[in-house]
């Protein structure tokens, strides 16, 4: 027997070696993951999942984690030792996955329903009772494929240039039918009574979940050869149950049936009033309009909202400072979910600083930092470099150059946008007046409607409709290529800067 | 000749309009043309390159200083070219293909052109052959390649293989830039060389065309 295990850390990446029979408290914690109850068994706050190899269950952790839970690999780290090779799923990064429970309209009907929003980097599905709505279970996951690449065209790229696409579409096909099989099992649902499975996610996600070459998405003109409904079997993903399965259809471009689902959560397209959403995630996606018509776009906004590229970024998990304002004394006031130490800043956190340091002067509005320190502290350890509001101004001004161009395409002005829907787990949690006071939205904040996963909540809705019922919908959805819009390069330069009413140069 | 610091501050604060003027004024008052480049507008590029490189501009202040830089040029080079000055070299610049980005290529476009570069751009979506034959046709010294596209940058190898295969290297050198390109991956396809910001660029193609 060798003196040490190895480990990894999903979906961190992390993999180190450790003395055989360490303390997993000791050896995650680096890692950041934090022991909320300090390491008593009093809470799940610690718990990992086991992947690969094996950690023994004890009579701590059959108090605290239900039958279920233990069936499906989890444990507490605080009371388990590294005695072999192992991969773990870390909890705490499951924080920033963002269901929905909200009520919706619907026509009752028999058998169960699931319902699969496929994100760049997070999935979520739900089981429904189909007569009541009700939902019986939620299973969220990271996205398997994230760890070959963030975002989509890294994805893309890893199908096209590494001619790994099969690799993918395998990875997703067999996370989803897993969660599935959680779901019934969570639900204590008969797979037999499963009559829909419904999936949405942007056009990448769909071309690897369906199986269809994503060279065309890989270069000028990024035109999708086919990206409609797409349906299924169980037998056709390898699934153990599904009955009629369909991936939504795509709007055009890059922006998929999440974004139709949006439209139907929020029911853009049956307002008499222009309407505005705007879903935040890996990618920024918009769509403006009315029943009259709607236009829709993507921008390469980047995760920086996710706290990617971001030097002290984090997901919006335990020990992100998720709100700033101003303290006393000039200073700053955060508040970090949890309750426990910072160890980094979310997005909604990254949009707070800004607007208080603007506010403060402390920043320019062409972003530059006032004074001649290289980093701004805001809470000890965490601080804002001059290249992280840089990367803040990339991300917002793509977001509002998109907005300002699909305006401008509607011959409409902000003023004529009844309200604007912010969707994805960022513009849930993002405050509205910090979101105006940066440019990231250039509407009034009471105008502005966090409205959490409407991918998800429109992908519910669909599981009371024919499969083919929004291919009407989809395809009378104007999609606009921000890329080779002429006027996207001058506008977005523009919104890189901050509003000036914020302060003097 | 002595800095003209009105022109040097307008291209400073991307005042086009100003820069254009004194410009026009200073011909008009019989400033040699050259001096104008050599004096006052390539020491105002550098100190944008500069402020770039310090974080205390960004790609909006570097655009509209560019933009003020080229006002002033345009008015410049159909005399400098009449007194059949020579640039310090002739570069092709162009987005490669199935690329659309075109910010961080026309800030390396306009930098170099503010050191005294002629520059050639193709624009973007750029096909090899284009970058080939433009090099030929205007007996370009460099070529610049970006790509902002982990999907996309593959393109560049094509273009250096073009350019070894039609004899011109190592006469031409090749220069790449762009988010997801790298040191690394200039080495591998046989670039001379690779830049991460607009403002290094300018230094590497002097060097290349110096070699």
């Amino acid at each position: 027997m060798t003196a040490s295990v190895r480990i990894t850390l999903r979906p961190l990446g992390a993999a180190f070696e450790v003395p055989r029979g360490s303390p997993l408290q000791e050896v995650l914690f680096p890692y950041g993951v934090e022991f909320p109850c300090g390491g008593r068994a009093r809470c799940k706050g610690c718990r990992v999942r086991v992947l690969e190899g094996t950690l023994p269950v004890t009579a701590e952790q059959e108090r605290i984690l239900s039958p279920g839970e233990l069936d499906a690999g989890w444990r507490l780290a605080c009371h388990c030792r590294a005695e072999e090779d192992l991969t773990l799923e870390l909890a705490q990064w499951e924080a920033a996955i963002l269901s929905d429970e909200s009520p919706f309209a619907f026509t009752p009907r028999s058998g169960l329903g699931i319902a699969i929003d496929v994100g760049t980097t997070t999935l979520v599905a739900q089981l429904l009772d189909l007569r009541t709505a009700d939902v019986l279970a939620v299973a969220t996951a990271l996205n398997a494929q994230a760890r070959h690449g963030a975002d989509v065209m890294s994805r893309v790229g890893f199908a096209v240039n590494e001619k790994k696409q099969e690799l993918l579409t395998a990875l997703i096909r067999t996370q989803t039918g897993a969660m599935i099989g959680e779901l019934l099992r969570k639900g204590k649902a008969d797979p037999a009574s499963l009559t829909d499975v419904v999936l949405v996610g942007n056009t990448v996600m769909h071309h690897l979940f369906c199986g269809i070459d994503c060279t065309p998405l890989s270069r000028y003109p990024f035109e999708p050869v086919r990206d409609g409904m797409e349906p299924f079997r169980a037998e056709d993903l390898g699934w153990s149950a599904g009955g009629s399965i369909r991936f939504l259809p795509c709007l055009g471009g890059f922006v998929g049936s999440d974004i139709l689902a949006g439209i139907l959560a929020v029911n853009l397209h049956r307002s008499d009033v222009p309407l505005c959403l705007i879903d935040l995630g890996t990618n920024g996606e918009i769509v403006i309009g009315s029943r009259g018509g709607l236009l829709c776009c993507s921008t390469a906004a980047g995760p920086a909202f996710e706290g990617a590229r971001i030097s002290m970024g984090m997901r919006a998990a335990t020990g992100a400072i998720a709100e700033v304002e101003p303290g006393p004394g000039g200073g700053l006031a955060c508040r970090t979910l949890g309750d426990v130490a910072p160890r980094g800043i979310c997005g909604s956190g990254l949009v707070d600083a800004a607007a208080v340091l603007l506010r403060l002067g402390r920043i320019t509005p062409g972003g530059r930092f006032t004074g001649r320190e290289p980093s701004i502290m805001i809470a000890d350890p965490v601080a804002l470099t001059q290249t992280d509001i840089r990367e803040l101004q990339l991300a917002k001004g793509a977001i509002a150059a998109g907005v300002r161009i699909l305006l401008g395409k509607s011959g409409l002005a902000e003023g004529d946008i009844a309200r604007v829907y912010l969707a994805g787990a960022f513009g849930n949690y993002v405050n509205t007046a910090s979101a105006k006071t940066i440019g990231l939205v250039n509407f009034p904040p009471d105008r502005i409607v966090p409205s959490g996963n409407t991918a998800l909540r429109g992908a519910k809705r669909a599981l009371f409709d024919e499969p083919g019922a929004y291919d009407e919908l989809a395809s009378g959805v104007r999609h606009i290529a921000l890329d080779s819009d002429g006027d996207f390069q001058d506008v977005y330069v523009e919104e890189m800067r901050f509003p000036t009413e914020t302060g003097d140069r | 000749m002595p800095v003209i610091q009105t022109l040097y501050d307008a291209i400073l604060n991307g005042n086009a309009k100003a820069a254009k003027e004194i410009t026009q004024t200073s011909l008009a008052s019989g400033v040699n043309p050259q001096a104008l480049v050599d004096d006052t507008m390539i020491p105002a590029m550098n100190e944008v390159g500069r402020r770039y490189e310090a974080n205390e501009y960004f790609v909006p202040e570097l655009l509209i200083a560019a933009r003020a830089m080229k006002a002033s040029l345009e008015l410049i080079r159909p005399l400098l070219s009449a007194r059949g000055s020579e640039p310090v070299g002739r570069v092709v610049i162009g987005t490669v293909q199935g690329d659309l980005h075109d910010i961080g290529k026309n800030l390396v476009g306009a930098m170099l052109e503010g050191a005294g570069f002629e520059v050639i751009d193709l624009g973007v979506d750029v096909s090899p052959e284009k970058f080939i034959n433009a090099a030929k046709e205007k007996h370009a010294t460099l070529v610049a390649l970006s790509a902002l596209l982990t999907t996309t940058m593959h393109s560049m190898k094509g273009v250096v293989e073009k350019l070894n295969e039609s004899g011109m290297r190592p006469g031409v050198k090749v220069m790449i830039g762009g988010a997801p390109v790298t040191q690394k991956y200039a080495d591998e396809i046989g670039a001379d060389g690779y830049s991460s910001n607009a403002n290094a660029a300018v230094a590497l193609a002097r060097r290349l065309v110096a070699a």
